[in-house]
């Protein structure tokens, strides 16, 4: 069991100001899993993916990847150890296109070194050469090859969020962050999302995102944390975790909201 | 060829000049391609200005030969600076590079021994138009290979969104450390290229005129791709001189509205990769 968590979390606190949007949490991702991440608004769940992508640095606790703690570590040097990651709301580089957008998260893939880039030598120009084949091959994989030359943002809002899975695919991680990958997206296109991270998952990589949409989680997640005030309600098994009667009272609130939510179910 | 020799005599002077600022505005764009807003090339120019007039006085050294010293002595002033401010954030660090500027020339005036003082320096040789072109020619040759290469798009990465850089590996501080030391080699060669065209420096001769010049250039030019702060560079340089020609009575006002024109109009500046690929796309549409 300890050997199969990628990423654990023990005791984590985040605190801004007075505020602790992380408050003592726990949790575990299972090597090859598909984790859920679930909570009311303000949860903290998207400081939870600040904190393990080293954008934030926590106030107290470790954020074990692979065994080594990584807290504090600069965010470069969390990508180096194999996590990557996506944005709440898609963050691409303005001006470049959909093949430059993979090609740049790449760049922990290197081979050639900066030098030998610069003088455009033949080794370098081959990992060059490769690396683009690489970017539109994943660009492939997420389905908007087609637009690989065009700016990416020229695209639609969903393709721009598979742009950055690619982007995020591109240095090869062992453990991907999604953060809310299906917000504002239709039912038809968060199903998309959905299955592409289970065949992901079944390429090796693990995965831990953020999702509001209940019934995605339970559908496409093997587990699931619940989280409220910056703590773990319940994990594990997300149907087990939804029928947790603590996380019903806090999760689903009144009874009006909880209908709501199983007929998402 | 008499009407080409008649058009040099005319404006050889300003395409000289524009040569100059070019180099210049190179260096500014080598750190504003990484978002860092630095007047600190004004000093790696004065360092590299002085630094080749003292060697044209003291050995008689040739232009071309002078160059390599100069940039090498703008990089390890480079190097200081880096290490001293580029963990500011990004005003304080435009803020920290004009107080560097205004520090520099009191240390020119203060160091007659280096810089002639209050009298300044006269340089006893000159470069030519074809080496100056040779020079701006070389250091676009360098700016089209980081362009090209791998550090290209990851300085893309850092200026556009520096935190999201780093979360796939890309270190902004590494980054714009070595986009500083080619800040201050390519500023390090643009003052030595004005010591051997002007002949004479005074600690006026690197000052905030230059540093308003080259920031200009940059940002009419644009900011986006090597060849804007060129272009700029040439077009800023060149505009008193057509002004002068057009409406000699209002020349400056003329030079004044042109430059907001371009502004208004053209934002991101004259030369845009991402302005054209948008109007590409809605092409195709």
């Amino acid at each position: 069991m300890a050997e199969a968590a990628l990423l654990a979390l023990e005791r984590m606190v985040k605190r801004f100001g007075g505020l602790a949007a992380v408050d003592g949490l726990d949790m575990r991702v299972e090597r090859g899993a598909v984790h859920g991440l679930i909570g009311p608004n303000g949860a903290g769940k998207t400081t939870v993916i600040n904190l393990i992508s080293g954008l934030l640095a926590p106030t107290s606790g470790a954020i074990r990847v692979g065994g080594e703690d990584v807290a504090g570590l600069a965010a470069e040097a969390i990508a180096a150890r194999g996590v990557a990651r996506t944005y709440q709301n898609v963050r691409l580089f303005p001006g470049m296109t959909c093949l430059e957008q993979v090609m740049t998260g790449g760049w922990l893939r290197r081979e050639a070194s900066l030098l030998a880039s610069f003088l455009a030598l033949p080794s370098a120009r081959r990992d060059g050469r490769r690396a683009r084949e690489r970017a539109f091959a994943l660009l492939e994989n997420v389905g908007v090859a087609a637009r690989a030359r065009d700016l990416a943002e020229t695209l639609s809002y969903g393709e721009q969020r598979r742009v950055e899975i690619a982007r995020a695919l591109a240095s090869e991680p062992r453990l991907l962050l999604l953060d809310e990958p299906t917000a504002g997206m239709n039912a038809q296109e968060a199903e998309a999302i959905g299955s592409l991270t289970r065949s992901l998952s079944a390429q090796g990589l693990t995965i831990l995102m953020v999702e509001h949409n209940v019934g995605l989680v339970t559908a496409f997640c093997d587990r699931c944390t619940v989280m409220n005030f910056g703590r773990s309600l319940a994990e594990g098994e997300p149907r087990a975790c939804l029928d947790d009667p603590a996380v019903r009272e806090a999760y689903f609130g009144r009874k009006r909201d909880a209908d709501r939510m199983q007929t998402h179910g | 060829m008499r009407a080409l020799a008649d058009l040099w005599a005319a404006y050889g002077v300003t395409l000289v000049f524009g040569a100059v600022n070019a180099v210049f505005a190179l260096s500014a764009y080598a750190v504003l391609a990484v978002g860092v807003l630095s007047f600190a090339t004004v000093v790696f120019a004065g360092i590299g200005g002085f630094l080749s007039a003292q060697l044209a006085g003291a050995f008689g050294w040739p232009f071309l030969a002078i160059l390599p010293f100069a940039a090498l002595a703008g990089a390890l002033a480079a190097a200081a600076v880096a290490g001293a401010f580029l963990r500011l954030e990004s005003h304080w660090m435009a803020l920290a590079s004009l107080a560097l500027v205004l520090i520099g020339r009191v240390v020119a005036l203060n160091a007659p021994a280096l810089t002639g003082g209050v009298n300044g320096l006269i340089v006893p040789l000159r470069a030519t138009p074809w080496e100056l072109a040779g020079l701006l020619g070389l250091c676009a040759l360098a700016f089209w290979r980081l362009d090209g290469s791998a550090y290209g798009l990851a300085a893309r990465a850092v200026r556009e969104d520096a935190a999201v850089a780093s979360t796939m590996g890309v270190s902004p501080y590494r980054l714009r450390f070595a986009a500083t030391l080619i800040s201050g080699a390519v500023g390090g060669l643009g003052g030595a290229a004005l010591a051997f065209t002007l002949q004479f420096l005074s600690p006026d001769t690197y000052f905030i005129g230059l540093a308003f010049t080259m920031i200009a250039s940059t940002v009419l030019g644009g900011a986006f791709h090597w060849s804007g702060p060129i272009a700029g560079a040439f077009v800023f340089t060149a505009l008193p001189a057509a002004m002068q020609a057009v409406v000699p009575q209002f020349e400056d006002v003329a030079k004044g509205l042109v430059l907001l024109a371009i502004m208004i109009y053209l934002p991101r500046g004259l030369i845009d990769p991402r302005r054209a690929a948008l109007r590409r796309a809605r092409a195709h549409g």
